[in-house]
């Protein structure tokens, strides 16, 4: 038997080997014993000083041919394998794509502070800047300096809360206590115009107080969202553009305002501030009462009388307040049907929003 | 106050219909409220016919009746009246009708006979004051047709808000006048011819005003032989229809011109007051120490000495402005009649009726104030109407005590200024134009405008009270928008505002969700989780709680968080993650105002999830509460913090501590103790933090500088080290980075060993712990060599077991 059949009958056994691999370690060993350093292929081409001289090359070049027919197939072969072995890892690390992923929900801030900090942004973007004062107040920054006359119904202990003073100085009340829960955040005005002088732009959200039973539509603690604006040339159109601005921000553009007269103490002349109703659109619906209008915020030009008790000159000086409820927004733009929802820290609730 | 369409039309033109005066009047400042449409509610009543008339077979006091209603079948009806005969015409409620008054009309079984319908009164029906038998209708009218056609009773009654200031609109004529300034429409006023005859009324009445300032005019005037009973028809409807209830045709009188005038006025049964010289004596003045009067609601009232009364020689009749006295009322039997029309001053009325709980229409007017020039106009016109009504002849003259006349001011407009004010481009002759439609006399040239203001516009007072006039009637939707042009300004936050945005940011990343609670507690509150006060400090009490359980405003968010976790669970709601941020208070000896501090707080109860497939959702603890701090501090940039173990008497002893920051004790943080859980009604472990707001937004860094990152790769080693369980983790990680010098970069504690309760075999010994840090080295500017790291850690090590006492876990 010569040797190029010897060479031909080991390809054909190594080529079947490679075939018949089944993985990548029986491949490697397939190249070990044919290939490796004592491979039978090797050994051939290390026998080759053995061969006659004239046999030489042309045995030489048929085992060089067969070598690398070996390396292409193993290669070929291990290519198949390591994606035959990839997909199966694949198919055995797949999953139920519609398993729950894992997760820790971040807080929802409440919807209040989520309406009052959207609020804020629009006035900060009208260049106001944000004031705030104590919710016990003196019942001179809460009525007296907001024009409100001594006999005033609100003052009254059935509407607004009074709170034991400890201190030894006289009521400016006579035979009553001055001290209350501040039932506006309209005592901020005062404070501000008393320790700044004007130009003055300050929005002023905080707690306030009624002596409410708490019911679907009332609480005795609720938010305000006040402004005051005092300035040189300050007009009643001024304070309608803002207001008209700050309404289309925060209830939409399609939404129209309209002012109707009212009679707030502390302002002159003062209106109450209707938006038109999302729903209905004006037209008159259920849930606006078939009015076609909603009740939002009350407004007016600051009162001179309130200038004099800060020492503003009103001949100088004008400016405008206006002041909104944030729950009633709450109950207006997002359907709160009962306002108790929102102080009962009920995580169904407060999840929503 | 209640306006009937009719009636308000014959007083204005009214030249739009109901809808656009509705949107006028509400655009004007006088606030449409709601609208009643009378008569709607007498749908179900017909004109019937008694057809026959049978005595009750088992009740003397009823009749059995059969009543054509121009039905197929007639009606049969028991009925209680005796003034009608079978023939006679009446109003018949069929089942089903509302009567005024609610009372619905039924089927229903009266002495043991069906009852089909109810025959009606002139009360019933709400058309007039007679309730003493039924509604006899004239014999032509139509049988089988509704009542309120017949009658004619449709009318609108509108509802009007009238803001304070206006107590001139508390009045027919005040409404029209306002809607004839809107429409530029004619106004009528009122028109009469009164006739006197008989003695003088000097001769017979007598009036004092003992202060002026309480009673600025007080007029009385006689009207004798009247006959008193019921209304006329026209003049109860009109009753009706200002939300009153007819009473007697001389009290009627009164309450009408009070609704047309606005004058409130009072009668008294002139027999009834006592003399003195022959002539009835009245005194306004303060009532007297121990004096009392029955007020014609039968009340007997002790009176206080601001009360102001009519008083005759006898003692009080009447409170001033707020309500008569029974003893004095127009009853049936009274034949003569002394009419009073007067003003008052505001508070002392506000504060009468107040005090005694008595709301009257009176008083409401005389609160809002009534203009003292109206009295003698309305008391000629009430004595003319009750002529006209109830006979009788009234005494020539009155008797008019007018200390202190009211004077009509004058004021300045300056149109150019007022323009200016409003941003509108008014000319002279437009406000000149809407003040005169208003009883304003404008007088003047060019832009400066003189104005006299009638006594009936007590609120207009200054220049400004004017523009509002102008612009509310010329149209506040007429004012072009604009925005405030003004020098250069810049809205911002200050630094305190961000931090306090931040702080809730960062809670809401660790998980936890805002709560809004109400700031009231009970002392009951702080009892149950002891909560205690500094020397002379207290809670902040209030003078007139809703409620005992809302006594006192809050010292602490706590008592609020944990009912709101209680609300939680009693819903089934388990996990329950939440913060507020908000204001506590507290007040001391000597302080007027209470000390109002921000604070954060918060609650974790649960676990985060609920157990899901692939989370197991361990209950929340301590831990996890420090978890959500040490995330606030970091997103906040707050680096000098620590907490301590303290105790709490709401907190779980052993489970508690005390936050430092900057050196100081700004807050707490630790498992809520059993007993405050129960008192709650909260079960399983609950964890509770609050902090002042205050200290953290000054411990916030502001000079977060740049720090390099790291560029040559780190040597992580990793020791355990055995330590006395009373050396805590913080301290050994302490020690361990002193120890460290520059090179270590961070160290982690991984693993905290006990062994277990009962082990056999001991790993660590007996009061120990092992705690396990892995410690990073680096350098900042080559890579560390083995030998090097080897070197530092070893020294490390030593001098760590020497500060702590450890000793490495081999
Ligand atoms: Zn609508």
């Amino acid at each position: 038997m010569g040797v190029a059949e010897d060479l031909s009958s080991l390809r054909d056994e190594a080529l079947d080997s490679v075939a018949s691999a089944n993985d990548l370690t029986a491949l490697e060993a397939v190249r070990v014993a044919f290939l490796g350093k004592r491979g039978s292929l090797t050994s051939v081409l290390r026998g080759l000083g053995a061969l006659a001289p004239q046999d030489r090359p042309v045995i030489g070049q048929l085992a060089n041919q067969i070598r690398e027919e070996l390396e292409k197939a193993i290669a070929t072969r291990r290519d198949e394998l390591a994606s035959q072995a990839l997909a199966a890892r694949l198919q055995a690390e797949s999953v139920d794509v519609t398993l729950p992923g894992r997760k820790r929900s971040p807080g929802k801030q409440h919807l209040i502070h989520q309406i009052v900090d959207e609020i804020t942004a629009v006035f900060v973007g009208l260049g106001y800047c944000v004031a705030e004062g104590p919710e016990v107040e003196l019942e001179y920054y809460n009525f007296t300096a907001l024009n409100h006359p001594p006999e005033h119904p609100a003052r009254a202990a059935t509407d607004t809360f009074y709170v034991r003073d400890l201190s030894d100085e006289a009521s400016n009340v006579p035979g009553e206590c001055d001290v209350l829960l501040r039932t506006h955040t309209s005592p901020v005005q005062v404070r501000v115009m008393e320790r700044q002088a004007p130009p003055i732009y300050v929005l002023v959200p905080g707690k306030v107080y009624r002596r409410d039973v708490a019911d679907p539509s009332h609480l005795p603690r609720f938010t305000q969202i006040e402004g005051l604006v005092v300035d040189e040339g300050i007009t009643f159109g001024d304070l309608k553009g803002t207001l008209e601005h700050f309404v289309r921000e925060v209830f939409g553009s399609t939404r129209r305002v309209r002012l109707r007269p009212h009679f707030f103490p502390f302002t002159e002349p003062s209106a109450e501030v209707d938006v038109s109703c999302g729903i209905c659109g004006g037209e008159g619906c259920r849930s606006c009462g078939g009015e076609g209008w909603l009740e939002v915020l009350g407004c007016g030009m600051v009162d001179p009388n309130v200038f004099s008790y800060v020492g503003i000159d009103p001949e100088r000086y004008s400016g405008f307040a206006f002041g909104m409820g944030a729950e009633r927004i709450a109950a207006l733009k997002y359907g709160v049907p009962d306002l108790r929802l929102l102080v009962e820290g009920d995580m169904r609730f407060l999840r929503q929003f | 106050m209640r306006v009937s369409l009719k009636w308000l039309k014959e007083l204005v033109d009214i030249p739009v219909p109901l809808e656009e005066l509705i949107d006028r009047l509400d655009m004007t400042g006088t606030k449409v409220e709601t609208v009643h449409v009378l008569g709607e509610r007498l749908d179900g009543v017909l004109i019937g016919q008694v057809l026959t008339k049978d005595k009750h077979p088992h009740a003397d006091k009823l009749s059995y009746c059969t009543v054509d209603i121009g039905a197929d079948e007639p009606l049969k009806i028991v009925c209680g009246a005796t003034n009608f005969k079978a023939g006679d015409k009446v109003p018949v409620a069929t089942v089903g009708t509302i009567l005024t008054g609610g009372v619905t009309i039924k089927r229903a079984k009266l002495r043991g006979l069906e009852s089909q319908g109810m025959m009606c009164s002139a009360r019933e029906l709400g058309v007039g004051g007679d309730a003493s038998g039924l509604l006899i209708l004239p014999e032509d009218a139509p049988v089988g047709v509704p009542f309120s056609e017949w009658a004619g009773l449709g009318d609108t009654v509108l509802e009007l808000e009238i803001t304070p200031n206006r107590p001139d609109c508390l009045s027919m004529v005040g409404v029209a006048r306002e809607a004839g300034a809107v429409f530029r429409t004619a106004v009528r006023t009122p028109e009469w011819v009164l006739t006197e005859s008989g003695s003088p009324v000097g001769e017979a009445v007598d009036v004092q005003i003992e202060d002026a300032s309480l009673c600025p005019r007080y007029t009385a005037r006689v009207i004798r032989g009247v006959t008193i009973g019921p209304s006329p028809d026209w003049l109860a409807e009109r009753i009706v229809a200002s939300g009153a209830r007819p009473i007697n045709n001389v009290v009627d009188v009164t309450n009408y011109v009070m609704f047309e005038l606005g004058q409130p006025l009072h009668a008294f049964d002139l027999a009834t007051i006592g003399t003195a010289q022959g002539r009835a004596s009245i005194a306004v003045r303060t009532a007297k120490p121990g004096e009392r009067l029955v007020t014609l609601d039968g009340q007997d009232r002790e009176l206080s000495a601001e009360t102001l009364v009519i008083a005759d020689p006898c003692g009080p009749v009447a409170l001033a402005g707020v309500m008569g006295g029974a003893a004095t009322e127009v009853s049936g039997r009274t034949v003569d009649i002394l009419l009073e029309a007067a003003s008052f001053d505001r508070v002392s009325v506000s504060r009468t009726s107040r005090r005694l709980g008595l709301i009257s229409e009176a008083a409401l007017r005389f609160e809002r104030g009534v203009d003292p020039e109206l009295a003698r106009r309305a008391s000629d016109r009430a004595a003319a109407l009750i002529a006209e009504v109830a006979g009788g002849r009234v005494a020539p003259g009155i008797v008019d005590v007018y200390p202190l006349p009211a004077k009509p001011i004058e004021l300045t407009l300056r149109v150019d200024r007022m323009n200016a004010l409003l941003g509108t481009t008014l000319v002279e002759e437009e406000v000149r134009q809407i003040l005169s439609s208003l009883g304003i006399d404008v007088a003047g040239e060019g832009s400066v405008l003189t104005c006299v203001v009638p006594t009936f516009r007590p609120d207009l007072a200054r220049e400004i009270d004017l523009y509002e006039e102008v612009v509310r009637i010329w149209g506040m939707e007429r004012v072009a928008s604009t925005l405030p042009g003004g020098r250069a300004r810049v809205g911002r936050l200050t630094k305190e505002q961000r931090v306090h945005a931040r702080i809730g940011e960062a809670l809401r990343a660790a998980g936890l969700n805002e709560h809004i609670g109400l700031a009231f507690i009970s002392l009951t509150d702080l009892e149950r989780i002891g909560w205690t006060f500094g020397p002379g400090e207290g809670p902040v009490e209030l003078l007139n709680p809703m409620s005992e359980e809302q006594s006192h405003l809050r010292t602490t968010v706590l008592p609020g968080l944990l009912r709101a976790v209680s609300h939680n669970q009693r819903h089934d709601v388990p996990d329950v993650h939440l913060y507020e941020m908000g204001t506590v208070f507290k007040t001391a000896e000597g302080r007027k105002l209470p000390r109002e501090r921000g604070v954060v707080g918060g609650v974790l109860a649960g676990s985060w999830n609920r157990p899901g497939w692939n989370d197991p959702a361990p209950a929340l603890d301590f831990f996890d509460g420090k978890g959500v701090l040490e995330t606030l501090f970091d997103e906040i940039d707050v680096t000098n913090w620590k907490m301590r173990a303290a105790e709490h008497p709401w907190l779980q002893k052993g489970r508690s501590a005390d936050v430092i920051v900057a050196g100081d004790v700004v807050g707490w943080l630790g498992e809520v103790a059993p007993p405050v859980l129960e008192a709650y009604d909260v079960s399983g472990a609950v964890t509770v933090f609050e902090l002042d707001v205050k200290p953290l937004v000054k411990a916030v860094a502001t000079d977060v500088r740049y720090r390099e990152v790291p560029r040559f790769p780190a040597v992580k080693v990793d020791v355990a080290l055995v330590v006395d369980d009373s050396v805590t983790a913080e301290r050994v990680g302490q020690a361990i980075r002193s120890a460290g010098g520059p090179l270590l970069e961070s160290v982690r504690l991984f693993d905290v060993y006990r062994d277990p309760e009962g082990a056999t075999v001991r790993r660590v010994r007996e009061g120990a712990k092992s705690l396990a840090f892995s410690l990073t080295y680096r350098a900042a500017d080559r890579t560390l060599t083995d030998d090097e790291v080897r070197s530092i850690h070893e020294r490390v090590v030593r001098k760590v077991c020497a500060a702590v006492g450890a000793e490495v876990r081999s």
